[in-house]
């Protein structure tokens, strides 16, 4: 089959013929060709100074590429963390069943679909969720995830795409506002037939509204969400609201020829039925006053700087981002021309870098600024690859205009007039916003050339990633960016005094910069006065797992961390409450329930053997098992792993070993030393901070629940979670019904009718079905501690 | 100019200069392994760790830029660990035999591949050394020893064995036709430099049977006088009266021991040594005595003045030194029912305890380097071995029975060998520093292997398995990093061959890279 070559000559002419400009190419030839073919990137390399060890080294280390030609369609599982406590490896093997795909095949016979593995998909909240080309679907159990498939089929049957937003009419005096959430999480909660259907019945009604599409307001385990809004009055929020519902929802608030009429009445009775639809929460939670007690406790506690005015905004228009407050800090510095007193400001508010590092922000800028060296620049780190954390992919979304208000200003403090925002590639929605928001400060004299008549110059490029935790490390996000695989390099020298291409470089995270508007608006003591210790201002987290209200936070820090979860969060839908909650993704720590008065602070939280990280907080309750979970870490970290030192690559990869051998009971006296041992070696001798930082979820796992550990060991998993430990019987309470026999994917359930079913374990898959379907509670899990190799009686 | 302290030594360098760099200032020379001098550092192997005491923290010195008053320790017990602990790692992703399963399986440990390569390549005077390195009598060997040695030939995966035991007998039958000089051993060149006016110091050994004739074989290619005494009228021992005629020609037999005669070792036939008595007389006149007397008088090993158990004279492990540190005792009074290359192998050992001995050095026998060991094959790895070897099948030697191997027939049979050994086992950094450090291969028990590939040019061999991702040769040359993390292999872009790829930098990759991952065909 002969390719058209003819994409990769557009592709090399866009980009260029330089050594960096490979990723970008790759990416435009894999968006023609859905994979890249050997015949294109050797004419790459022919057109371009790239040469073929460059382009084979780039294009296999980034997961985004692919050799193979694939499927018509990609069907991306998430295994995130907060997806992966909510099973998403059932989901895999049940689609994997669907599509009847043989042992390390990803691709179904027919050539329809092709199944692929993905750490984060960044909508936590709808755990668990997977994507099929740009369709996300969530809350997903083994026994739906088929309906999946079909839906999208029917959708593709019926010529139906996802839309991509445009802009919405301009407000006017006198109007509603309905107002509709447009996160990813709202978008994969399914907003964008909700909205149609709104306008469809604000058209049919010809009422005097808008519909306007908001950012995301943090509430994710309520999406969809529409907010009314009349003329002075107080938002009205309806949660998790289906199509069919769009038109009764107008109809209740806009009366026909525009005179609206607010029925408080039946907000209570229509919420309620709304709240309880299809959710697994006790209704017993909402007890009095159900209209606002959620959104109260949710949004109580809460602080909101960098996620101000979220659910207030449409979030490309420019104009109203300037009615609240948008550009007064940019222009206040522009105007002084005094950069280094915005490095002095920035130093005093305390702000540290919210990456997870935790790097005091203004020390950074002002040794950037300092340097020695020219040109200089700058890069937002939009890489957020921590499975769980969500918070940059929120703020891109939604917030565009605060970030780049905030890169424009480190800009001009620093002295740079170049920039990047390296976006990750799985964030398309971020990506596209940010994509409009430079175009239109463009258009206005945000800028290019002498930014709102300064003579200050600036221009900012996209750069999307392609795919590898690890360039979200310093130096790898800059070879990345120079075209190389994502390696670290040994610091010093550091970044700010040379990194790309040898030049000061400043990489800041986003949400540290769109903290900066906020800073320079209010003044450093403003800032100050939130916090504890050396951890001032606030934290945007991302909060999910087993958590009642799981979405967006954003909290000043020294709040605790029960606090988070029980007030801010509703608590845990199981009774017992949390058993841990895991901080800092995989280069964090879990915090048992028993150190749940831990403030959430820089300090507090090291000092427990957890980092704060980016803001992945996922709640774990007593279903979860903590040596599974470190195996989790652990497995991605050796799957993110780069591979350029020893003690990372063949450190997590022995930690690994062990980990895979305890939670299959094939553990060795002695595993639990030799962990602590190793990761002694790797956390010690590891060049950069994933390889430092790898093993701190199995330290902290083992230091707080070590009794789990010792019962691994022992071939039991107390958690009944570990598949290999647990075994699946049928008690007397089973009334012959022939449910489970049926539903068995793996026919290991022999029908008999009004006669006790058996499991037959040597076929069982733990899938969960039977318990799932079974009427009677006849089916229990239990993990009898006997090897594997043994049949359970 | 920042000044630093090393080990306690104060030094100041230039802005710029690497904590190596600085060390090496000093006379310290650190282990590295993906250093490139004269290049930026890479920083992947991290061997060359240290540890900045003012910060407690290992870092790499060939990337760590020295800063005012950085106190660094290069050889504490706890950064020599550290080392310790990277190699370890380092081995249990390495998927390689330093040497082959024939070698090691060889109770002389002869170097088998290296000895087939030289008759392939028509050294036969280089092929004789190699036998003669490890194994004395090797045309007596050629006929008798059941070759231990092919059962472990991986070549018999595939079809047969390589005939090693009938190459070996080339080796030896074509040295005996040309009547050639055995060489000094190198441990008599040193001693012949070293030592030109010390007085010879003299041996006697007991037993003219394989293990006698052995060590008197070793000894006087050391430079030392040896007497061999023993009770028959001609030497052999059980080579010349117990093994059947039409196996081992008494013709052979004889310009075997010719050979030793010529290396100026004396024999006293028809002498008895009492084991009470006798042995004193001997320690009084020789400077060292070799216990071989073998077990013809049954039970009788109790009898010497030495420590015995229920299974013979009692010798320690690798030096064959017995209770008295002036007797060496071998062969069958130690155990009993051996082959004859094992007493063969015995004898040398006991040659270079005594060489140790008498020259003042510590007495700890052949020296054992680190192994790697590749162990049991998996699936489709014969294959990858197969791909330097000649695909025929066993070559039979033509003649009447018991015939050995023309020479075209020897040179057919050669090429069969599949060359499993490293062809760098002796320059491999990664085998040096493991001894040097006393790494193990066996720390990480229960854990994967990396499969063995092997990619061979016209005159490069490329194993990826032995690779530790140092990326000299990806920086050299257009080799290429594929993959991510622990699945990092070094290839070739394209599929195009290794030689394109390599381009003119293949000596300088061959020879920068710190294992046998890269080795010239041709190399020994």
């Amino acid at each position: 089959m002969s390719e058209d070559l003819q994409c990769v000559d557009e592709a090399v002419a866009e980009f260029g013929r330089d050594a960096s400009a490979v990723i970008p190419i790759l990416q435009r030839l894999q968006q023609r060709y859905r994979y890249l073919p050997e015949a294109a990137l050797r004419r790459v390399c022919e057109l371009t100074e790239i040469t073929p060890a460059a382009i084979a080294g780039v294009s296999t280390f980034y997961s985004q590429f692919r050799h193979k030609p694939v499927g018509r369609h990609i069907i991306s599982i998430c295994h995130g963390t907060a997806c992966h406590v909510k099973g998403s490896e059932l989901i895999q093997d049940a689609l994997a069943r669907d599509l009847k795909l043989g042992e390390g095949e990803d691709t179904d016979s027919n050539g329809v679909f092709t199944l692929e593995r993905v750490a984060c998909l960044g909508c936590c909240t709808l755990a668990p969720v997977i994507k099929i080309d740009d369709i996300t679907y969530g809350h997903l159990t083994s026994q739906t995830v088929s309906r999946a498939l079909h839906d999208f089929l029917e959708l593709e049957k019926r010529g139906i795409v996802p839309e991509r937003h445009d802009r919405t009419a301009a407000k006017g005096a006198g109007l509603a506002e309905i107002r509709i959430g447009v996160g990813s999480c709202c978008e994969a909660g399914g907003s964008q037939s909700v909205r149609r259907e709104l306008e469809a019945e604000v058209k049919r009604l010809g009422a005097a509204a808008v519909i306007k599409p908001v950012g995301c307001v943090g509430m994710c385990h309520q999406t969809p969400l529409v907010q009314i809004i009349t003329g002075g009055g107080e938002p009205v929020t309806y949660a998790k609201v289906r199509a069919e519902e769009a038109a009764r929802i107008v109809r209740r608030h806009l009366k026909p020829g525009g005179i609206v009429r607010r029925i408080r009445a039946g907000v209570d009775t229509v919420l309620e039925h709304l709240l309880t639809d299809d959710t697994w929460e006790p209704v017993s939670r909402y007890a009095l006053d159900v209209r606002d007690a959620p959104v109260c406790s949710f949004l109580g506690k809460q602080k909101r700087i960098a996620s101000e005015w979220c659910g207030d905004l449409d979030p490309l228009d420019i104009t109203e981002y300037a009615a609240h407050g948008g550009w007064t800090a940019l222009k206040a510095c522009l105007k002084a021309g005094q950069p280094e007193q915005i490095v002095e400001e920035v130093t005093r508010s305390g702000l540290r870098g919210r990456g997870g590092a935790g790097f005091p922000t203004g020390r950074k800028w002002a040794v950037v600024r300092a340097a020695p060296g020219s040109p200089k620049y700058l890069v937002c780190n939009g890489d957020e690859g921590d499975p769980g954390a969500f918070m940059d992919r929120m703020l891109l979304e939604s917030f565009p205009y605060r970030v780049l208000e905030g890169i424009v200003i480190s800009a001009y403090a620093m002295g740079i007039h170049e920039g990047f925002l390296y976006i990750r590639a799985e964030y398309p929605l971020a990506l596209q916003r940010i994509r409009a928001a430079l175009a239109r400060m463009e258009s206005d004299g945000l800028l290019g050339s002498s930014l709102l008549g300064s003579g200050f110059d600036l221009t900012l490029k996209i750069v999307e990633g392609a795919g590898a935790f690890v360039s979200g490390e310093e130096t790898a996000l800059l070879a990345s960016i120079e075209g190389q695989r994502a390696m670290p390099k040994f610091r010093p020298p550091y970044p700010a005094e040379s990194g790309l291409w040898g030049k000061p470089t400043a990489i800041n995270n986003v949400e540290t910069l769109a903290m900066v508007p906020w800073i320079l608006r209010n003044g450093a003591g403003a800032f100050q006065e939130m916090g504890a210790g050396s951890s001032r201002g606030t934290k945007v987290f991302s909060l999910a797992g087993k958590v009642v209200r799981g979405g967006l936070i954003e909290v000043p820090m020294g709040i605790s961390v029960r606090d988070i979860v029980n007030e801010i969060g509703g608590g845990t839908p199981d009774e017992r409450g949390f058993k841990a909650v895991q901080i800092g993704g995989p280069s964090g720590g879990c915090l048992p329930a028993s150190l749940g008065n831990t403030p959430v602070t820089y300090e507090s939280l090291a000092a427990e053997g957890c980092i704060m990280g980016s803001g992945g907080l996922v709640v774990l309750d007593h279903s979860d098992c903590m040596v599974d979970l470190a195996r989790y870490f652990m497995t991605f970290t050796q799957h993110e792993s780069c591979g350029k030192c020893t003690p990372c690559r063949v450190g997590t990869k022995r930690m690994l070993e062990i980990l895979e051998r305890l939670c299959e009971g094939r553990g060795v006296k002695g595993d639990i030393e030799r962990l602590e041992e190793f990761a002694r070696t790797t956390a010690g001798g590891s060049l950069c901070g994933l390889g430092k930082t790898a093993a701190n979820p199995v330290l902290s796992t083992i230091r707080h629940f070590r009794d789990e550990y010792q019962a691994h060991l022992e071939g039991r998993c107390p958690a009944l979670k570990c598949r290999k430990l647990v075994a699946y019987t049928i008690t007397e309470d089973c009334i012959g019904c022939t449910k489970c026999a049926q539903i068995c994917p793996v026919e290991a359930i022999t029908p008999a009718p009004y006669r006790k079913h058996e499991i037959q374990q040597d076929k069982c898959t733990k899938c969960d079905s039977c318990r799932q379907v079974c009427p009677s509670n006849a089916v229990v899990l239990g993990s009898p501690g006997v090897s594997v190799d043994k049949e359970v009686g | 100019m920042p000044q630093l302290t090393i080990n306690g030594r104060s030094v100041t360098v230039e802005n710029g200069v690497t904590v190596l760099e600085a060390a090496r200032g000093l006379g310290i020379t650190l282990p590295t392994l993906c250093h490139l001098p004269g290049k930026p550092a890479f920083t992947s192997c991290m061997i060359c760790v240290v540890k900045n005491e003012v910060t407690g923290r290992l870092i790499p010195s060939c990337s760590a830029p020295v800063m005012e008053g950085m106190v660094i320790t290069t050889d504490s017990d706890e950064v020599r660990q550290e080392r310790k602990k990277i190699l370890d790692l380092l081995l249990s992703e390495h998927s390689g035999d330093c040497e082959a399963p024939c070698t090691t399986t060889c109770p002389a440990r002869m170097d088998i591949p290296l000895m087939i390569r030289q008759i392939a390549g028509g050294q036969l005077k280089e092929a004789y050394e190699t036998v003669t390195d490890r194994i004395a009598l090797p045309a007596v060997l050629g006929r008798i020893c059941p070759a231990p040695c092919e059962k472990a030939c991986r070549r018999g995966h595939h079809d047969a064995p390589v005939s090693i035991c009938l190459l070996k007998r080339f080796a030896a039958d074509e040295a005996l036709k040309v009547d050639a000089d055995v060489p000094p051993s190198p441990e008599g060149l040193r001693r012949t430099s070293r030592a030109a006016s010390a007085p010879d110091k003299r041996i006697a050994i007991i037993g003219a049977g394989p293990a006698g004739l052995a060590a008197a074989f070793y000894l006087a290619r050391s430079g030392y006088a040896c007497t061999v005494l023993d009770e028959h009228e001609a030497p052999g021992g059980q080579l010349r009266y117990r093994v059947a005629r039409d196996k081992l020609p008494m013709d052979v037999l004889d310009r075997e021991i010719d050979v030793i005669r010529k290396l100026g070792v004396l024999f006293q036939m028809n002498t008895r040594i009492e084991p009470g008595a006798g042995i004193q007389r001997l320690k009084a006149n020789y400077d060292a005595i070799v216990l071989t007397p073998g077990r013809t008088h049954g039970d009788s090993w109790h009898l010497w003045p030495v420590e015995s158990d229920g299974r013979g004279v009692k010798v320690e492990t690798g030096t064959f030194r017995t209770s008295d540190p002036m007797i060496f005792a071998g062969g069958e009074v130690v155990h009993a029912g051996q082959m004859s290359v094992r007493a063969v192998a015995h004898g040398k050992s006991i040659a270079c305890a005594i060489d140790q001995w008498l020259g003042g050095r510590p007495v700890v026998g052949l020296e054992k380097s680190f192994e790697s060991r590749l162990g049991q094959l998996k699936e489709g790895e014969i294959g990858e071995m197969m791909k330097d070897a000649d695909p025929g099948t066993r070559v039979e030697p033509e003649g009447e029975h018991g015939a050995g191997y023309s020479t075209d027939k020897a040179v057919q049979e050669s090429r069969r060998c599949l060359q499993c050994d490293c062809r760098k086992a002796k320059h491999c950094k990664l085998r040096d520093l493991s001894v040097e450090y006393g790494a193990s291969q066996k720390v990480f028990t229960g854990s994967s292997r990396t499969k063995f590939v092997k990619t061979v040019s016209p005159q490069v061999i490329f194993e990826p398995g032995k690779c530790i991702k140092c990326g000299i040769c990806v920086r050299l040359s257009g080799l290429a990093f594929l993959g991510r993390g622990y699945e990092t292999v070094v290839g070739v872009p394209f599929g195009d061959s290794l030689k394109s790829a390599l381009g003119s930098a293949a000596a300088d990759c061959v020879r920068n890279c710190p294992t046998g991952a890269l080795a010239w065909k041709a190399d020994a």
